[in-house]
């Protein structure tokens, strides 16, 4: 039940992290997944995780809104903060963490029910008047690039939507509780190029405004979107920085090797 | 499975001329062989379908058809008189089978929620198999339990309370205490009836549960979602179509219930007159009075017509429960 | 809270993650909790019967059972003598069984080896209507087909073969399964090297299936044992076991069904009593049997899959 919800923030600031981790690390019975990750995100910025497959980006992405905890036998140190407060800390409901963490995830996973209702559902679930509803749904639609494509008919069942719009829903509806972070798993691996490209399109749009965090298996996709590039390897973080250094003048040999394509 | 090519049936072989052939003989064309024998599996395969039509067709000549006129859906029921109104049992039967679906599936769906969602998966592995073994016992020994153990308390506890306590509802006020035995009659076969068609609703509504994909499952949840919220508003709407094959399916178990109620519902042809009281169903009573019919033709006839208002019934309600499901045998697990 | 960032973001109240929103989000969490304590509970409703069925005709029964009383072919209206039912049960078991493989077996092998995709739906859907039907039905079907026209009469063939008729759709269902459920690559690398379809079936589908075959033969028994309206409504109680198939003949379930509602302590109660206890040992036994040949089935499918 929130009065006033958040606009455009001021003018960013050097000091100001949205969120960070700490020696962050997960590990299984049998091994270590992630190890001592130190990473921050700054206010407005996309910051592209990319790395060989089995690295652990996606366990690493899954940490950061606590959907972790839905795999069993993992286990998980350090610490993730959000404006200041660890995420896993006591009395820090994983329900509150998500809304202002979202995700949205490989597939399309758009709900069984209206264009409308998708995109509504987080703030149903908070019991958001209809007035904040609506106007709630009709910018994140706006924001997530769908809403041209929508607006005639916004009780259309979602599955009338094609591949690419349905992500873009999932996007809007996550945006729709307004997170300061949003979390993509590679999304666009099962969509086609076009749809690709207006998915890169929204999170270039939504990097003015929230953080980013995207993982993903294409370099090609984190040059072209991304801030920041983050490396992972075998669960350590191995380099971290502008994108255009990263992917052109890596300092790590083993960066090197894998922006230029010699293992994925 | 039956899509590749099976080569012998669809046979592409012709037959190897014997040694001593070269005598003309007149030889049916290959093409009809091989028509005949593509049928050949049809004959085992449609055993089931020959039994239903038989059973359909047997009692459809056994009641002669008989026009009993709209009499037979009256309430006057004497076989002396020739008097052959089925209303009373109708009636019956949805009186217990109704509240024992609403019954089945609310505790259904609860059990299988808690058993998909809200129970560590060993847990759930160790009690799952109770609720099958429901289904394992029979209806006869559910009846002897029911008529001994619980009706005594339905009798002297639960009904007194109901009528002490819930009397402002129409139905429960009034006698609770049943001319024949005491806590037979609706209540208890309500509550067997729901034990007995548990099994199949929860069941159903744990598969459709199951069949929600994991992503979509996390996508509620990532949006700061409740378990609970995403169950009742993804989830349950995801499994709507095999939630609703629970219930026809649960109802079709209900209503064609016949020895477990024969024992509790009080056996009386006679409407009940609050929700305490004793009737009959149209399974119970087809089962109770046919050996009292030997020898009256009429009264045979009725019987059967009876039983074909009871088939034209369940094999509705499995049909359309049944439409619903994509599964081949939605219980492969126990026979249910 | 707004020291944690600076002035450089507006701060909404629901980005303290300690308190929240309180006024929904407790709410939320703590329902979200209950459930996940009642719902469970709700097994309850399942176990507590099972379990007082099990034990309350147990404990009734057991004390009065012995070895005598269960090998007495004495007459059992008039004294606690089992052995006439037992056997014959048994003896319906063998036969009613043994009529629904013949009839279900090759149905259910041929609708997953032989049949179109649309007639095996259509023929999947009559077992399922079959296994459905009430089994009063079949009981009425089996008098007004078997007693009746057939003339067969009150007698023990008539209810064999309506049981066999209503255990037909579960042996069928089983069979079709077990054959459906065959590895696609074993299936097509025995038609690849040329094995005819009747090969096949007899010497790489078979082996494989029989296991699950057997457990849904089991359990088809598990049910037959257990039906009282198929045999009652057709099969006159005698008080021997059947020498011939046109014999009256009892079963089992007649003795609870005639015994339930007998003054305490008279002999048809405890015959109903001792019938229960031993159809419940029966069907318990057939379902662990049935759970370790499935067990053993598992682990032979787990290296077909290598």
């Amino acid at each position: 039940m929130s009065g006033t919800l958040p606009t455009s923030e001021a003018p960013p600031s050097a000091e100001s992290t949205v969120l960070s981790t700490r020696e962050l690390s997960v590990l299984s019975k049998q091994r270590s997944i992630l190890t001592h990750v130190n990473i921050d995100f700054a206010p407005r910025s996309l910051t592209a995780v990319i790395g060989p497959s089995g690295c652990g980006k996606t366990t690493f992405v899954r940490t950061l809104n606590r959907m972790v905890e839905l795999t069993p036998g993992l286990s998980v140190e350090g610490s993730v903060n959000y404006l200041g407060q660890d995420i896993y800390g006591r009395g820090i409901d994983p329900v509150l963490v998500r809304r202002r963490i979202g995700m949205v995830f490989q597939r399309p996973t758009v709900f069984p029910m209206s264009i409308f209702e998708n995109a509504a559902f987080g703030l149903r679930i908070i019991h958001e008047s209809e007035d904040e509803i609506d106007k709630a749904v009709t910018e994140a639609l706006q924001r997530s690039g769908l809403w041209d494509e929508v607006k005639d008919d916004l009780n259309r069942s979602a599955f009338s939507l094609s591949g690419g719009q349905q992500q873009r829903l999932c996007i809007a509806r996550a945006l729709a509780v307004r997170p300061r972070v949003l979390l993509l798993d590679e999304p666009t691996s099962a969509l086609d190029p076009m749809a690709s490209q207006r998915v890169e399109a929204t999170m270039r749009g939504l990097k003015e405004e929230i953080v980013l965090v995207l993982v993903t298996h294409n370099v090609g996709q984190a040059a072209r979107v991304s801030d920041r590039v983050a490396f992972l390897h075998a669960g350590n973080l191995v380099e971290v920085g502008p994108t255009a250094e990263i992917l052109e003048r890596p300092r790590e040999a083993l960066t090197q090797q894998f922006v230029t394509g010699r293992f994925s | 499975m039956s899509s590749t090519p099976v080569p012998g049936v669809t046979g592409d072989r012709e037959p190897l001329p014997s040694p001593s052939s070269s005598a003309a003989r007149p030889r049916p064309p290959v093409g009809w062989r091989r028509r005949i024998w593509r049928l050949v599996p049809y004959v085992p395969a449609l055993v089931p379908a020959a039994i239903v039509v038989a059973i359909a067709a047997t009692l459809v000549v056994a009641s002669g058809l008989h026009n009993f006129g709209l009499g037979f859906f009256g309430l006057a029921f004497n076989s002396n008189l020739n008097q052959f109104g089925m209303l009373v049992f109708i009636v019956g039967s949805f009186l217990t089978a109704v509240p024992a679906l609403f019954l089945s599936m609310a505790i259904g769906l609860g059990i299988a929620i808690a058993s998909t969602t809200y129970l560590p998966p060993f847990l759930a592995k160790i009690f799952d198999p109770f609720v099958d073994l429901l289904a394992g016992i029979p209806s006869v020994v559910y009846g002897i339990w029911a008529f001994l153990v619980i009706a005594p308390i339905f009798g002297n506890l639960l009904n007194p309370w109901a009528v002490a306590h819930l009397s402002f509802i129409p139905g429960f006020a009034g006698n609770s205490v049943s001319p024949t035995t005491a806590g037979v009659g609706l209540p208890i076969s309500i509550f067997v009836l729901t034990l007995m068609s548990l099994p199949i609703t929860t069941l159903l509504i744990r598969d459709a549960l199951r069949s929600v994909p994991r992503d979509l499952w996390e996508s509620g949840l990532a949006l700061g979602a409740t378990r609970w919220e995403v169950v009742r508003r993804v989830s349950l709407r995801h499994g709507s179509r095999g939630i609703w094959s629970a219930a026809f399916l649960g109802f079709g178990r209900a209503i064609g219930e016949t020895v477990a109620v024969a024992m509790v519902i009080g056996s009386t042809d006679k409407l009940p007159t609050n929700v305490y009281d004793v009737t009959w169903t149209m399974s119970s009573f087809m089962f109770q009075t046919l050996d009292a019919a030997f020898g009256n033709s009429l009264y045979l006839a009725a019987l059967a017509e009876l039983a074909l208002v009871l088939l034209v019934i369940t094999l509705a309600v499995n049909l359309l429960g049944r439409r619903l499901v994509r599964h081949i045998y939605a219980e492969e697990v126990a026979g249910l | 809270m707004a020291t944690a960032v600076g002035s450089a973001v507006r701060l909404d109240p629901s980005d303290d993650l300690r308190r929240g929103d309180t006024g929904w989000l407790r709410w939320r969490t703590g329902f979200d909790r209950w459930m996940g304590v009642l719902l469970p509970l709700l097994f309850g409703v399942a176990i507590l019967p099972i379990l007082d069925v099990v034990y309350y005709i147990s404990a009734k029964a057991v004390p009065t059972l012995s070895w005598s009383v269960l090998t007495s072919y004495a007459d059992y209206q008039a004294q606690d003598a089992l052995g006439v039912p037992i056997v014959t049960t048994f003896l319906f078991m063998l036969a009613a069984t043994a009529i629904a493989v013949a009839l279900g077996l090759f149905g259910g092998i041929a609708t997953a080896e032989f049949l179109p995709e649309r007639a095996a739906g259509w023929v999947r859907m009559s077992a399922n209507l079959l296994a459905g039907m009430p089994s009063v039905i079949v009981g009425y079907f089996g008098y007004f087909a078997f007693v009746i026209y057939f003339g067969w009469g009150l007698n023990f063939i008539a209810g064999v073969f309506t049981l066999a008729f209503f255990m037909t759709p579960y042996i069928f269902r089983t069979a079709d399964l077990a054959f459906s459920s065959i590895p696609r690559p074993i299936r097509e690398a025995a038609y690849g090297s040329g094995a005819k379809p009747v090969q096949y079936i007899l010497r790489v589908g078979t082996p494989i299936a029989f296991p699950q075959i057997l457990t849904g033969v089991f359990l088809a028994m598990a049910i037959g044992v257990g039906e009282t309206a198929p045999i009652i409504l057709t099969v006159q109680p005698g008080l021997l076991v059947p020498n011939t198939l046109f014999q009256p003949a009892v079963y089992m379930t007649y003795l609870i069904w005639t015994g339930f509602s007998q003054p305490a302590n008279s002999v048809a109660l405890t015959l109903a009593f001792q019938a229960a206890f031993l159809i419940i040992i029966a069907v318990l036994a057939l379902n662990i049997v049935v759970r370790f040949v499935a067990a053993r089935y598992r682990k032979r499918l787990e290296g077909l899959y290598q």
